[in-house]
């Protein structure tokens, strides 16, 4: 069972990640993390929301309501904010470092 | 076709956050769902079905509700302090401070009362007696953003708190860095400036917030025990 503690930091990584290139509002965040990673990162509603209202608490991402030009609808949209693409990359680093370590201990190696 | 507003709205309806807070979350999430329904119906579902799928991104409310008033939590205590208790205090602070050398250009001579010996202290009458409006003003802006009564009592005295940071921690260090100032200094003059900047202001601020403090406490009260 992967702990609540690396299961956030996965889905942090993969938020910022996401975020790196462009704003987005979380449904679309969402579904972008699915399709990217081929339905492996899976975000629901009750997972995502209170996840993203940490992140903007921590000062990584910023959200503003924005109206869509296209449909009229009012999003609230994400973006990175400087103190999140500084975090980017030592977190990048460290879950390479980590998989990299599981990969050497488990053996298991691409074919 | 499905009001996600209103389903948000009631599975949140204890989510102990501000007003302001929780029409921004019930927007967001109802948003959402909505989303998800659209995309499942544009995937051909039946309107119930794609509804109950929908649903299904949230299988404990509480739990959500939990999780967003955790996260919420300290964005709300920040948001308020500085509503209900910096802002009307730098504005008692701002306002109080900036009359005293408007008077003094306008000709204000202070009253000067002989203290123990050679020590004077000089009290700004007339500034003085504004002190109470700007304590209530305070007050005021504090109580009408919601405040506690500590946060109310403290947004009118604010300028006297400053003024005795000041005295406690910028006239040590100037004892220490200057030895010349701890010889100059006598108690009696201490406790002149004292008396002058920070007990008698502090007084007069206090006469026009504690009014505004007892008002919010004799409302509240009565929140309390409507039937009385």
């Amino acid at each position: 069972m992967i702990r609540a503690g690396v299961k956030r930091g996965t889905a942090e990584l993969a938020v910022l990640s996401i975020l790196e290139d462009g704003p987005l509002h979380g449904y679309e965040m969402a579904r972008r993390i699915e399709e990217q990673t081929k339905g492996a990162l899976r975000f629901t509603l009750a997972a995502l929301y209170p996840m993203l209202y940490c992140m903007e608490q921590r000062g990584w991402i910023r959200g503003a309501w924005e109206t869509s030009s296209s449909s009229g609808r009012r999003r609230r949209c994400y973006r990175l904010t400087p103190a999140g693409k500084k975090k980017l990359s030592p977190l990048r680093r460290e879950w390479a470092e980590l998989f990299g370590a599981l990969q050497r201990l488990t053996k298991v190696s691409h074919a | 076709m499905h009001d996600w507003r209103e389903l948000v709205q009631s599975k949140l309806a204890e989510l102990p956050v501000s007003p302001g807070t929780k029409t921004d979350v019930v927007d967001e999430l109802a948003g959402h769902l909505e989303e998800v329904y659209e995309e499942l119906r544009r995937q051909g579902m039946t309107e119930e079905l794609a509804a109950q799928r929908a649903m299904r991104q949230v299988t404990d409310w509480n739990a959500l509700q939990r999780h967003i008033r955790k996260a919420k939590e300290r964005e709300e205590l920040m948001h308020n302090r500085v509503r209900q208790l910096w802002f009307p205090g730098l504005l008692t602070l701002i306002l109080s401070t900036g009359l005293l050398p408007m008077l003094l250009k306008l000709g204000l001579e202070p009253r000067i009362v002989s203290w123990s010996g050679p020590e004077t202290i000089l009290f700004y009458v007339p500034w003085l007696m504004t002190l109470p409006l700007f304590g209530a003003l305070g007050a005021y802006v504090s109580l009408r953003a919601g405040g506690p009564a500590r946060a109310i009592l403290l947004s009118g005295v604010f300028p006297v708190l400053s003024l005795a940071a000041c005295f406690f921690v910028i006239l040590p260090l100037s004892i220490v860095l200057d030895r010349s100032i701890a010889f100059h200094l006598t108690l009696a003059g201490f406790l002149g400036l004292l008396l002058s900047w920070i007990a008698v202001p502090g007084a007069a601020l206090l006469i026009g917030a504690l009014p505004i403090q007892i008002l919010h406490a004799r409302e509240a009260n009565s929140q309390r025990m409507p039937g009385a």
